[in-house]
């Protein structure tokens, strides 16, 4: 057995963990669990668990079939925040039955793409800013939600309530190993953001995973849920996930140049093949049908194909460098949103970023403003059939994830475009 | 096989240490002190560090052995002649005075190993309300448990099991890691803030930056 198995095995004894959760993720991100008792724990680890891989396509489920959890014991945690017996997860790999990588896995998507990086001599690290609501779980889920600090009736206890959110999402995070740098109330009422510190990307999306979950956690035990809805409210600004891109060649930050200047001639050519792609990538930057409400309204998410040192509009902006400061050089994407599959999303945006360099793309002028620039897909319609059509898409992620995931959207927009909505009565019942 | 490298530039002295530690059941390498630390044919066996490094009367070597975190764990002895004593060798190596007899050999080898801490004897290490219990991997700070991550438990076992030394991040990924990871070296600044993140203000601050250098451990 590998050492960090016996870790796992030793740490779940001598901390009474009853049971363990193997976390993996469906195409389209949404976090999966299968829980193993202590007692089963070894075997787990050492043959990987069965299970029926069609639920790993989401709601365009197929015919069944077998895949295997392979948990990876460097992602073993006891989880802080479940009450009643000790639980500890394990992010997995999923493998076929002859131990072979499984085409429908996001997670070995991604390292597939990572280990093409490596192969360069580039790696990645990413920081993440995440926004959500709160909102009140005895609200009518009837009606729209009322922001918690605005509501008036809430006065005297919303501050407690928050401010304990806060606290106890920053322990909780931390316990589970990831770091913040801030947590602080966003623009709109009831909204959040808390800052993820860089890391390798493959950690990135396993925290985001977690962080999702957490936060989710920790709101249900006040008397709150949380949400990561692209645009909850109307009026006001939607949920992100900007993502802090930096690259790196050995030591040598890539987006910053020794005379001082960003993103540098390398960098700029990354830069260059993430804008060249960003419409094709938006099906999965940008997943649902309602993201594309996020993105319509502007209230600083990006409408348009382009970047900028300055002003908060552009896809990407990327900060003015300071001589002597390499370490802090770094892109700024700005479209994703908070629901977004993480996993997919770092791998496109690195391969994006790869061909840039590879194939020496030229970054064009900086513009802050929208004119001339590309605009990004509309809906999740169109955003679904560039995906469909991206070669970027079908190289980095194969044809099996590319083919479940089109499907997923198709059926979502579909049903969107079949349903008639609050907006449809409220315009056109009495008018027309 | 407990390996012994012996870095001499004089062979007929090296060949008696060689021949004085086989006696003692190791197996004995004589690295021609050419400026590398590693057997020139690093085949398989030499690519693991050895169980005993015996310096003749090298004290360069000595202090790059000691910078060097491949070599951590590994007890260094420095053999210096009698009429070289003069008041300037290093206070920090265990010294070996020939002429010199087995037993005395074993002693001081003995000696060796205990100064890189201890930590492997006792167990378990105590720094203020930190306990960390390398037998069962439990680490509390007072007395409350805290859960690590693999990766995250054996750079916190490595660095309190050697206190006071300033290790590059290269050296921490070469030896905790021991492959080059996804985040290259920035993995190691990401794990030592899940640390500090972890231990809490009591403890974050004895995982020092040295700046431009990297991360020491202060008891």
């Amino acid at each position: 057995m590998r050492a960090d198995a016996e870790y796992v095995m030793r740490v779940v004894e001598e901390r009474g963990v009853r049971f363990v959760r193997l976390w993996f993720v469906d195409v389209v991100g949404s976090l999966k669990s299968l829980a193993v008792p202590a007692s089963e724990l070894e075997p787990a680890l050492l043959e990987g668990v069965g299970l029926d891989g069609s639920a790993i396509e989401a709601r365009a489920r197929g015919s069944e079939r077998d895949v295997y959890a392979w948990p990876d014991p460097s992602s073993f945690q006891v989880l802080p925040w479940a009450e009643g017996p000790r639980v500890a997860r394990m992010c997995c790999d999923l493998r076929m039955p002859d131990g072979s990588p499984f085409a429908g896995d996001s997670r070995q998507a991604l390292c597939r793409v990572l280990d093409q990086a490596a192969e360069l001599g580039l790696t990645l690290q990413v920081g993440c800013e995440l926004e959500f609501f709160l909102f009140d779980e005895s609200q009518d889920p009837g009606r729209p939600p009322v922001p918690l600090d605005n509501g008036g009736y809430f006065d005297l206890t919303v501050q407690d309530v928050v401010s304990d959110f806060g606290r106890r999402a920053i322990e909780h995070l931390e316990a589970v190993g990831i770091p913040v740098t801030a947590s602080h109330h966003e623009v709109a009422p009831s909204q959040h953001e808390i800052h993820l510190k860089h890391t390798d990307p493959l950690a990135m999306a396993d925290a985001i995973t977690t962080f999702r979950i957490v936060v989710k956690e920790i709101a249900r035990d006040l008397g709150l849920f949380a949400t990561f809805m692209p645009k909850p409210l109307n009026g006001l600004s939607g949920s992100g996930m900007h993502l802090h891109l930096s690259l790196y060649e050995g030591e040598r930050n890539v987006f910053f140049d020794e005379d001082g200047s960003t993103p540098g001639r390398r960098g700029g050519q990354f830069l260059a093949g993430l804008l060249a792609h960003a419409t094709e990538m938006a099906a999965v930057s940008n997943q649902w049908v309602n993201s594309y409400k996020r993105l319509a309204a502007g209230m600083e998410a990006p409408t348009h194909v382009n970047w900028s040192r300055e002003g908060s509009g552009a896809l990407v902006r990327v900060p003015t460098g300071r001589p002597g400061q390499a370490d802090t050089a770094r892109i700024e994407l700005r479209s994703p949103d908070a629901a977004a599959n993480p996993y997919l999303l770092f791998a496109l945006v690195l391969a994006a970023g790869l061909r840039g360099i590879e194939r020496g793309y030229q970054l064009a002028p900086e513009a802050a403003g929208d004119e001339g620039a590309a605009a990004l897909p509309g809906d999740l319609g169109e955003a679904t059939e560039l995906f469909d059509g991206s070669e970027l898409a079908r190289d980095t992620l194969g044809d099996t994830l590319c083919d479940w995931y089109v499907a997923n959207k198709r059926s979502e927009w579909d049903a969107y475009r079949a349903t008639v909505t609050d907006f449809d009565r409220e315009r056109y019942l009495r008018w027309l | 096989m407990a390996d012994a490298w012996i870095y001499s530039r004089e062979p007929t002295r090296g060949s008696q240490m060689a021949a004085s530690v086989a006696e003692l059941g190791f197996t004995p390498r004589l690295i021609e002190a050419n400026g590398s630390l590693r057997p020139d044919d690093a085949d398989g066996a030499a690519r693991r560090p050895p169980d005993l490094a015996v310096v003749i009367g090298d004290e360069e070597i000595c202090g790059r052995l000691r910078d060097d975190a491949v070599f951590a764990d590994v007890p260094i002895l420095l053999s210096v002649r009698p009429e070289d004593l003069d008041g300037e060798v290093p206070m920090s190596e265990e010294l070996l005075v020939p002429p010199f007899t087995p037993a005395e050999l074993e002693v001081r080898i003995g000696r060796a190993r205990r100064q890189l801490g201890g930590a492997e004897e006792a167990q378990t290490v105590r720094v203020g309300s930190l306990v960390v219990d390398l037998a069962t991997y439990q680490v509390t700070v007072g007395g409350e448990p805290i859960d690590f991550a693999f990766k995250e438990y054996e750079l916190l076992r490595f660095l309190v099991t050697h206190p006071g030394r300033v290790f590059s991040r290269e050296a921490l990924l070469n030896r905790v890691w021991g492959y080059d990871y996804y985040g290259g070296a920035r993995t190691v600044d990401v794990h030592v803030r899940r640390l500090r993140a972890k231990l809490g203000a009591e403890h974050a601050n004895r995982i020092r930056t040295v700046r431009g250098v990297g991360y020491r451990f202060d008891r």
